[in-house]
């Protein structure tokens, strides 16, 4: 599709941030409402990351499963020298790699992200505190997955990009417990309808900056 | 043209030598169907299948080094759990569930009594982290084996690398899981022309295909579908099945249908292990059936037999009996690796 010598040198980061700031894990936030939260674990995969130019696809990374963890910086590398104007990827693993068996790299089960009693990926891990929960020491805990109808909770996001030697996606953390109502539902831990929904919000709150 | 025909060749040949290694290692009997397990993804090697043997026998696998697989998996009842009804793990916790029988798993799509995991890899993690099985986690099981020269000289033959990782650890337990074929029992011998039933076998055998084959299918014994076979609901247990899982009332009650190989070694029978003998299962298809609306449609009259017709059935039943299988040294526990 383009030659050899076509250089990986353009990259792109994925992070999570709250408001205007890096997040940081385990650091007190207010909300805009006046009620506080604390993440202590946010991990979710990328997969599938593909470039588009006018709607056409102009290049598809292969083996594209990136685990994306809010304490460690990340680098996904694309090719320069493509003209292209979206990025498009998923949020979380697709159902035929649910099904693959065991998996290396950023697949290993033992990245925490893989569900041992009922097989599956969990596609986002959220954990934290927060007053609005009324639950033991305040906890929330979402782990969002499934790769099954009715409780299939992938989503795809398109965002549209100029070329840029650096693409910056983001995560608002702030925005995102704006949608999540903490006080009704802070416990989400399996494939079920709520999942799907909250995946489906949070998968809307991506964006490039 | 020569060309084209040259590299088709050499395509053959690797084709050839890819599939020639695999078979001293496996081979699907005659007339039996293609396993589901896909092999490519994790082709077996002899240091491979050393390696998932050695971990299916060792205690490192739980939390205090007390449980190992073969606790609630051993040889001699076709890898089930001798002689309780229901499981026991660390600390001498109750499970909720028989454990099944460990035979032929390539054939099957979903494991577990509710189809719960989606792939032969994936299983080993359930039991490792449950915390009433072997109570542990796969990062603490990498971090001990890490630990262990014994484990680090393995994991270097197998993978020629001994930095331990999951998937490696869940991929030799699968291959050693996937050598636990049994197809050599008087009944394969009769098929083959072999051996002949006796008349009593013979006629149990037509009481079989009659009133079971549609769910225990030959020749895996098994359909691997969920069905209900109408056992009643255990009032502690509320164990409904399938339905936990896919929350679809359809599936309630509905359990995998078991291999009926080695059956009468893997007592006792069903997914909570209610029954002792093969005669409280005939029991149970003759008259304590359950109605409900997900009973599987050719159980909704009762298999009624006779006395003689019993003991016909049951004689059947044993002739499906793998001594090669139940007394494989190649299955048995690794004293060669572990006692070191
Ligand atoms: C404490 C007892 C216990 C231990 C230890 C245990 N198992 Fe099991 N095993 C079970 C039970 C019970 C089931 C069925 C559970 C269910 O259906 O919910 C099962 C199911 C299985 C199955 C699925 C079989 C089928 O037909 O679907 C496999 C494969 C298996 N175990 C392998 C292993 C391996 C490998 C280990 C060691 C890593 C292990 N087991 C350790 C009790 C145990
Ligand atoms: C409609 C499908 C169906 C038919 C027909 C059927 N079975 Fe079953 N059988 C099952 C299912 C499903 C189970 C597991 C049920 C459970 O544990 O909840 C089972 C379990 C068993 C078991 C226990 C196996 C074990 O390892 O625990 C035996 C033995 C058995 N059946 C024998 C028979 C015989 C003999 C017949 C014919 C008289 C028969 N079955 C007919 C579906 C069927």
């Amino acid at each position: 599709m383009f030659s050899v010598s076509s250089l990986f040198s353009q990259t792109v980061t994925v992070n999570p941030v709250f408001g205007n700031s890096n997040l940081q894990l385990d650091h007190w936030y207010k909300l805009k409402s006046g009620d506080s939260v604390k993440i202590e674990t946010l991990s979710f995969y990328i997969s599938g990351i593909e470039l588009l130019n006018n709607g056409t696809s102009v290049w598809k990374e292969k083996n594209s499963f990136h685990l994306i963890e809010a304490s460690q910086s990340n680098a996904i590398k694309i090719p320069s020298g493509i003209k292209y104007d979206h990025i498009k990827f998923n949020l979380g693993i697709d159902s035929i790699t649910n099904v693959s068996g065991a998996m290396g790299g950023d697949l290993d089960p033992t990245k925490g992200m893989y569900w041992t009693w009922q097989s599956g990926y969990i596609n986002l891990k959220l954990e934290g505190k927060s007053n609005l929960c009324a639950t033991k020491k305040n906890e929330f805990q979402f782990h969002l997955g499934g790769y099954q109808n009715p409780f299939n909770s992938l989503q795809t996001i398109e965002l549209s990009v100029k070329e840029n030697q650096r693409i910056k996606i983001v995560l608002d953390m702030e925005k995102v417990f704006a949608q999540l109502n903490l006080s009704k539902q802070n416990h989400v831990m399996m494939p079920c309808k709520e999942a799907m929904i909250a995946a489906k919000n949070i998968a809307k709150l991506f964006s490039v900056q | 043209m020569k060309k084209i025909i040259f590299i088709l060749l050499i395509g053959s040949f690797s084709l050839v030598a890819y599939i020639v290694p695999k078979q001293m290692f496996y081979t699907v009997p005659k007339s039996w169907p293609k396993p589901k397990y896909d092999f490519s993804k994790n082709p077996l090697t002899a240091e491979k299948i050393e390696l998932g043997r050695a971990l299916f026998y060792d205690p490192i696998l739980s939390i205090d080094n007390t449980i190992s697989c073969t606790s609630c998996h051993s040889q001699f009842t076709a890898f089930t759990h001798v002689d309780h009804p229901l499981s026991h793990g660390i600390e001498g916790k109750m499970g909720t569930r028989n454990s099944p029988a460990l035979i032929n798993l390539a054939w099957h799509s979903l494991y577990m009594w509710d189809g719960a995991i989606n792939h032969l890899d994936m299983q080993s993690l359930a039991p490792i982290t449950h915390p009433d099985e072997m109570g542990s986690t796969l990062e603490g099981v990498m971090r001990k084996l890490q630990k262990s020269p014994v484990y680090r000289k393995l994991f270097y033959k197998a993978y020629g690398d001994s930095t331990i990782t999951g998937q490696y650890t869940l991929q030799a337990l699968s291959q050693f899981m996937l050598t636990l074929v049994s197809s050599n029992s008087k009944y394969d011998s009769v098929m083959a022309k072999k051996a002949k039933f006796t008349l009593q076998e013979e006629n149990g055998y037509k009481l079989f295909q009659k009133n079971c084959s549609s769910c225990h299918t030959e020749p895996l014994f098994s359909d691997y579908q969920f069905k209900n076979n109408g056992l009643p609901v255990d009032p502690l247990l509320k164990d409904y099945g399938r339905m936990k899982l896919t929350k679809n009332p359809q599936d309630s009650l509905k359990f995998k249908v078991p291999t009926l190989r080695n059956i009468e070694f893997s007592y006792p029978y069903m997914h909570d292990g209610r029954f002792k003998r093969l005669s409280d299962v005939l029991t149970h298809y003759a008259m304590g059936i359950q109605h409900s609306n997900t009973l599987a449609p050719e159980l909704q009259k009762p298999v009624v037999l006779n006395s003689v017709e019993r003991e016909e059935l049951i004689a059947f039943l044993k002739t499906l009996t793998d001594k090669t299988f139940l007394f494989n040294p190649k299955f048995s526990y690794p004293k060669e690796v572990l006692t070191k």
